[in-house]
């Protein structure tokens, strides 16, 4: 235990240096200056852009970050163990492929289909947090590992190698246009999905003992040990939803492309990452929640509808990007100084 | 017996003593497999094939030592390789010692920005140099859009011999030689204090910004060679290959029995793990399976062996930090 944290365990007040100091305490608890960048890349991008703006644009717009931003879910919840997920994106390319093999080709009714992709991410997903955990190989690594296992797998059994014969279901392609509506309430199904797994997540988090445990284990894991949390299956759990929340992403993705590819995930890699930093979850664990990811996907996709917008080709976008990234984590990403970490 | 027994339990204490016996398990496997590995004329080429993997691994260690991490060597090597070839017909780009000079000087400074976000301003390594990795991806891809060749003539005779030495093997020697070098100085040990415990490192006096930002800069300069064996295996340059490096590096090194946690490992393991990768692979493709089935296996023998080194040797503060 730090002498700052007895200090503030002793309740007495932690001594805030400047303003700067309180400002950046604000800025710890509230993801403030990204609500701003929301906001001002909108109107950047309404000026910038002529047609832009309004209401189909918007709908677009929220589309386009529903993707990374639900394929994000999993890549949050790992950082907040302090881990990495790097298969995210191979599980997107499996389940890409196998829904349009499975419901398509092979004639599985779709929940069918689906219920099976979800076990067996699941079961990937298990697989990776238990590796890492019970053996203390860095989740980097696991993921890896397994991601080059899927992607053989995937390229061997699925026929033309990696490549589904069959397209996508059709009512797929209803769910995430940015066209169509819900029933009666005008909004996209997709973005109406993400909005629930947003409540969802954000509740999981904030009010269950698993949320709990979560964060005890990316804070402390010998303090959560010691308050008899199993972090084991904190693991397993935390890195199964990892994979089930990219399976999903998979399944939608095929309704937005019409096909099944391996390797219709890759873009995802540094995407939900980024996602996550941009928000501001530590991915050092213990410090974020699932919100800064969704603020986090929405500036994300506004910047690359600027960039794309403004003429930029894609190697300019994502040398942009990576430039962003460096901004961003020098705003709020920065870490203690060794002297205040003794 | 008793002595016999201390030296495999000395050896088995070696941060890479696993990796050493999958090296030979492989070494004998691909033998089998493919009698002609061995021959003067393959030989040469294999090692022309290895030395770029082998010099990634070498240039990720010094930043995972010091318990950080650089997701930025491969595009970083990908740099050099697009540089080499880009200014095709300007005469300085055949002189041999001012460029190698220069592309290790360009690797040390973008080793060395790296150096700084992660130690001066303090970013969170995987982060800032997926920013980094991000932005020479990209400036690579805008250098050079489509593949290029031939290479400059001079690094082309690094995938032949100079001499009786085969050229791969100077290159990889380079390395070895400026780490021989740094292990005569207080830096070497600073390096892995400061990766075992940065806190304790600054309490005893240890400047562990110096050592971070110095541990970035050289695996930067690794690169700027691992970048000449990438165009010397080419003969020529193509942007989209050097970020493929990064992955397969970071698994060598762990492999490697380097600990991703800082502070435990060295230079020896990158060579060996990247050596075992490297036969990993090649008897896969000897064994004429269909490379489809390659990346699965391959994944499992990863998985497997990161899984059995912890088991057999029981790497103390391998991995997870806790």
């Amino acid at each position: 235990v730090s002498e700052r944290e007895l200090v503030t365990m002793s309740g007495a007040a932690v001594p805030i240096a400047s303003e700067r100091a309180s400002l950046r305490a604000v800025l710890e608890r509230v993801p403030l200056l990204q609500v701003v960048a929301v906001i001002a890349l909108y109107v950047a991008t309404v000026v910038a852009i002529p047609g832009f703006g309004g209401v189909p644009s918007i709908k677009a717009l929220l589309v386009l970050a529903a993707f990374v931003g639900i394929a994000s879910v999993g890549q949050t919840l790992v950082a907040l163990l302090g881990g990495l997920d790097l298969s995210i994106p191979v599980l997107i390319g499996m389940s890409n492929v196998a829904i349009c093999q499975l419901a398509g080709g092979s004639g599985w009714p779709f929940y069918l289909a689906t219920v099976a992709i979800l076990l067996l991410a699941a079961l990937i997903g298990g697989a990776n947090g238990f590796l890492s955990k019970r053996f203390g190989i860095h989740p980097l690594l696991v993921t890896i590992g397994m991601a080059a296992v899927i992607t053989g797998a995937v390229r061997a059994i699925a026929p033309q190698g990696g490549r589904a014969t069959a397209p996508a279901p059709s009512f797929l392609g209803d769910i995430v246009s940015p066209a169509s509506s819900t029933g009666p309430i005008p909004i996209p199904p997709l973005v109406l999905l993400w909005l629930l797994i947003t409540i969802g997540i954000t509740v999981m988090l904030s009010r269950t003992g698993y949320g709990k445990r979560i964060y005890a284990t990316g804070s402390n894991v010998l303090a959560a040990e010691r308050a008899r949390i199993s972090t084991l299956r904190v693991w397993v759990a935390t890195f199964a939803l990892s994979s089930v929340f990219a399976a999903i992403t998979g399944i939608l993705l095929a309704g937005f492309t019409g096909q099944g590819v391996i390797f219709a995930g890759d873009p995802y890699l540094f995407q939900t990452i980024a996602c996550v930093v941009i928000g501001g979850t530590s991915l050092l664990g213990g410090r974020g929640d699932y919100v800064r990811t969704v603020i986090g996907a929405l500036i994300l996709t506004e910047l690359t509808t600027l960039f794309s917008g403004l003429g930029f080709d894609s190697p300019t976008q994502e040398a942009l990007l990576g430039v962003l990234i460096l901004v961003v984590v020098v705003f709020y990403g920065r870490e203690e100084h060794v002297r205040n970490r003794i | 017996v008793t002595r016999a027994s201390d030296r495999i339990e000395r050896f088995l204490r070696r941060p890479w003593a696993f990796a050493a016996v999958l090296l030979v398990v492989f070494l004998i496997a691909d033998v089998i497999a493919q009698p002609a590995l061995l021959r003067p004329v393959f030989l040469g080429r294999t090692l022309t094939l290895v030395a770029p993997l082998v010099l990634a691994a070498v240039a990720s260690t010094p930043s995972i030592l010091s318990g950080g991490i650089d997701i930025s060597i491969g595009p970083l090597m990908g740099l050099i390789n697009v540089i080499a070839i880009i200014g095709l017909g300007m005469p300085f780009l055949n002189e041999p010692v001012p460029m190698a000079i220069a592309f290790v000087v360009i690797g040390a400074l973008v080793g060395a920005i790296n150096g700084v976000l992660v130690a001066v301003v303090r970013l969170q390594p995987v982060v800032a140099t997926i920013g980094t990795y991000l932005v020479l991806a990209g400036v690579n891809v805008r250098l050079l859009p489509v593949p290029k060749g031939p290479a400059p003539a001079w690094i082309s005779t690094f995938s032949g011999s100079i001499g009786p030495i085969p050229g791969a093997v100077v290159l990889m020697a380079v390395p070895v030689v400026a780490w021989l070098l740094i292990r005569r100085t207080p830096y070497y040990k600073a390096l892995y204090a400061v990766g075992g415990d940065e806190v304790a490192s600054y309490s005893a006096g240890i400047n562990t910004i110096r050592v971070k930002l110095l541990a970035y800069t050289l695996g930067g300069a690794f690169a700027g060679i691992g970048g000449i064996a990438l165009t010397a295996l080419l003969s020529s340059a193509d942007a989209g290959i050097g970020p493929t490096y990064t992955v397969v590096a970071i698994a060598a090194v762990a492999l490697g029995g380097t600990s991703l946690a800082g502070g435990r490992g060295g230079l020896i393991g990158a060579f060996i793990g990247a050596a075992d990768i490297f036969l990993i692979q090649n008897l896969l493709t000897a064994k004429g399976l269909s490379s489809l089935w390659l990346p699965l296996l391959y994944g499992s023998i990863l998985i497997v062996s990161l899984v059995i080194g912890v088991l057999v040797v029981r790497r103390s503060g391998a991995g997870v930090r806790t």
